[in-house]
């Protein structure tokens, strides 16, 4: 009874605690000791001891290190042709799937949404073979369609290099990303639009407005918070990217597909630079964190 | 302004459900005419083939003499207010109402001035800013009014706008929009579910059930001539009474005699009556017309026991059964104080001369029925069935 009494009196910190412990020790703790480590010059490579170098990493960063800056532009480059192409193409599936009801309609949503379910570095592979020079199916196809003809004769391109030529590389990366990733925005489309009532629509009709008038004047202001929250995921994952490209070009050829993450990776586990790593790491942290805020505010502006 | 006329108008939905047959009405310019009956009797999807929103199966559906079945909603010049107000709800109520406009792309001076104008009739200039969440169910109705309004429509319509407010609201917004019909002088199709508002608010009402027009006609016709048991049992509040009985000939008398009582047909109903196709006869009183029986009354008395009163201030409505398990509920309308309590046993007397007679294998009015009541398409659509 006594103890009862101590539990009920206590529940407010012991139920909590056990996620406190958790957040603490999985999270907290290995997010201080990174910025700990970014203010040293911790390397396995020349031995000795660790020393505090205050600020010097951040500022070889900002100051002295292009290859940073390369990664950064290369990310934003990423990040930006992968959100447009599949916002659009997602909303644009989404509302083609919901606009007319047919039959196995939830069976073809479900292989829709297999490419999601795949394992990245599996999709990684698969590509890999695809995007292949000479043997791969989508020169291939480029070749038996004529493409390749035109090609050759207008542009001056022999053959279409895709992941191994440093211009097509992160175009060809995205492209990836696009079949992965386009089903999960679409996804969570189809759930906004299957919550909207009609009435607003058949108003709109009857307010004389053409089809063209309803979808961009109501369905997408409608809409907007939803593909919001959609865009907002898929922009942290986009940002922080890592399988497809560790597994397909582990940022080459040259430095032309290296992302702030793979950057920062080959810093940490290539170079075991884990000082100057842990600097890179708090610097794309504080950048994925700031463009998310963004992001999330701007998307509050959308709320109906 | 304009008259819509709806000929033979049917709606077939996949399957071969047919959830209108055979609608034929003639809505006059200027009129208030309300489509009532119970849910699923088809009202809102006449509704909705008069706007556009329904693909009329048959039939020919004009508006201002013009044939619109194959023109698309935005072309029909008409209004419609939805039930659950339909506003967008990215839009600022002033966008809500100017948005029919500017599609129209109407100059935007002319725009402000029809939206400022119909927020003054309305009384919604205060939140012209405002988004329709913080609005509310109310101030949403009325921005909902106002969109159909400022459109200057040949024809508004309102598919049952009024069930989703609270009951004062409700009262309230019906003598609004009644004013409005007043003001804008227009055409109005109105459709609910709810006949004291078709009673209070329609000019002419039009009783539908399971997708067939029943009859047409103005609130005090329908309430005082039923054309038959359905009608008579939807269109008042409390309800009509039902008792079931058998005419019999006694001597020069006509008796309708059932359960516990036996009535002397009144001289006006004798005879409509005599020619009645069966004996049997379902005979409707209303509960104004449940009178108490004077003490030396002997002829007309149906004894029954009080079992609930609603005392409603001005008048009261008795409930009483005449079976011992209560399950009957026969309604009296005092309009006196009365003094009587639950368990009392009463004599009542109906009033002879205005009890309703209905056959009771057909549910067809015996008594002869005034005015346009019957309409053609309930023989067609008895004899398609």
């Amino acid at each position: 009874m006594r103890l009862g009494d101590w539990y009920d009196r206590n529940a407010f910190w012991i139920f909590p605690s056990a996620s406190v412990v958790f957040i603490m020790g999985l999270m907290i703790f290995p997010l201080g000791y990174t910025i700990y480590n970014s203010f040293t010059d911790w390397s396995l490579t020349h031995g000795d001891q660790v020393n505090f170098v205050g600020l010097k990493n951040y500022i070889d960063i900002f100051l002295n290190d292009d290859r940073f800056w390369g990664a950064v532009g290369r990310t934003i480059y990423f990040t930006g042709l992968a959100m447009a192409v599949e916002v659009t193409l997602g909303v644009l599936i989404a509302v083609l799937f919901d606009a007319r009801d047919f039959r196995g309609k939830r069976v073809a949503r479900s292989i829709f949404l297999m490419a999601m379910m795949a394992t990245p570095v599996a999709v990684a592979m698969v590509w890999m073979l695809i995007f292949e020079p000479t043997a791969g199916v989508l020169n291939y196809l480029v070749k038996a369609s004529g493409l390749e003809a035109i090609l050759r004769e207008h542009a001056g391109i022999a053959k279409l290099l895709w992941i191994t030529d440093s211009a097509s590389v992160i175009p060809s990366l995205v492209l990836v990303d696009i079949w992965e990733w386009t089903p999960l925005i679409s996804l969570i489309v189809i759930a906004g639009l299957a919550t909207l009532s009609r009435e607003p629509y058949e108003s709109a009709m009857v307010d004389g407005a053409t089809p063209f008038q309803i979808f961009f004047r109501i369905t997408l202001p409608m809409i907007a918070p939803t593909i919001g929250v959609a865009a907002l995921l898929r922009l942290v994952d986009c940002l922080k990217t890592f399988d497809i490209i560790y597994v397909m070009t582990m940022g080459g050829p040259g430095y032309s597909s290296e992302t702030l993450n793979i950057y920062t990776y080959q810093m940490s586990f290539q170079y075991f630079n884990f000082g100057y790593a842990s600097a890179l790491l708090v610097v794309f942290f504080v950048f994925v964190l700031g463009v998310s805020l963004l992001v999330a505010h701007f998307r509050r502006g959308l709320e109906l | 302004m304009a008259k819509v006329e709806l000929k033979n108008i049917e709606k077939t939905y996949e399957g071969d459900v047919r959830a209108v047959s055979a609608a034929n009405v003639v809505i006059e310019d200027r009129e208030f005419v309300v489509f009532v009956g119970p849910s699923g009797c088809g009202k809102s999807t006449t509704l909705r083939m008069i706007a556009g929103l329904e693909e009329i199966t048959s039939g020919e559906l004009w508006i201002d003499g013009e044939l619109v079945n194959d023109i698309p909603p935005k072309d029909r010049n008409i209004a419609m207010v939805f039930q659950n107000y339909a506003l967008y709800p990215h839009m600022t109520v002033y966008e809500n109402m100017a948005f029919g406009l500017r599609i129209r792309k109407i100059a935007n001076a002319e725009i402000d001035k029809r939206v400022q104008e119909a927020a003054k009739i309305l009384s919604i200039q205060e939140y012209l800013h405002r988004k329709p969440r913080a609005l509310s169910g109310g101030q949403r109705q009325r921005v909902a009014v106002g969109r159909a309004i400022v459109r200057n429509p040949k024809v508004f319509l309102f598919d049952e706008p009024l069930s989703n407010l609270d009951a004062k609201l409700r009262v309230q917004m019906r003598t609004e929009i009644a004013k409005l019909h007043n003001r804008l002088k227009a055409t109005m199709i109105y459709v609910t579910h709810d006949q004291v508002e078709a009673m209070t608010m329609g000019d002419k009402i039009v009783v539908m059930k399971d997708g067939v027009i029943q009859q047409i006609g103005s609130p005090l016709l329908l309430y005082d001539h039923p054309c038959n048991h359905f009608v008579a049992g939807f269109i008042g509040s409390p309800p009509m009474n039902f008792l079931d009985g058998k005419l019999r000939r006694d001597g020069e008398r006509l008796l309708a005699e059932g359960e516990g009582f036996s009535f002397v047909v009144a001289d006006n109903h004798l005879e409509a009556l005599l020619k009645a196709p069966h004996p049997e006869v379902v005979i409707g009183i209303r509960p104004e017309h449940m009178g108490i029986a004077a003490q030396d009354q002997i002829d007309n008395i149906l004894s029954a026991h009080v079992t609930v009163i609603e005392e409603l201030g001005a008048e009261a409505h008795m409930y009483m059964s005449r079976r011992a398990d209560d399950m009957e509920n026969l309604i009296a309308r005092l309009e006196q104080r009365h003094g009587y309590r639950i368990g009392d046993n009463i004599r009542l007397s109906p009033d002879m001369e205005r009890v309703r007679y209905f056959d009771a294998v057909s549910g067809e009015a015996l008594l002869g029925v005034i005015g346009p009541i019957r309409m053609s398409s309930r023989r067609s659509a008895l004899a398609q069935g």
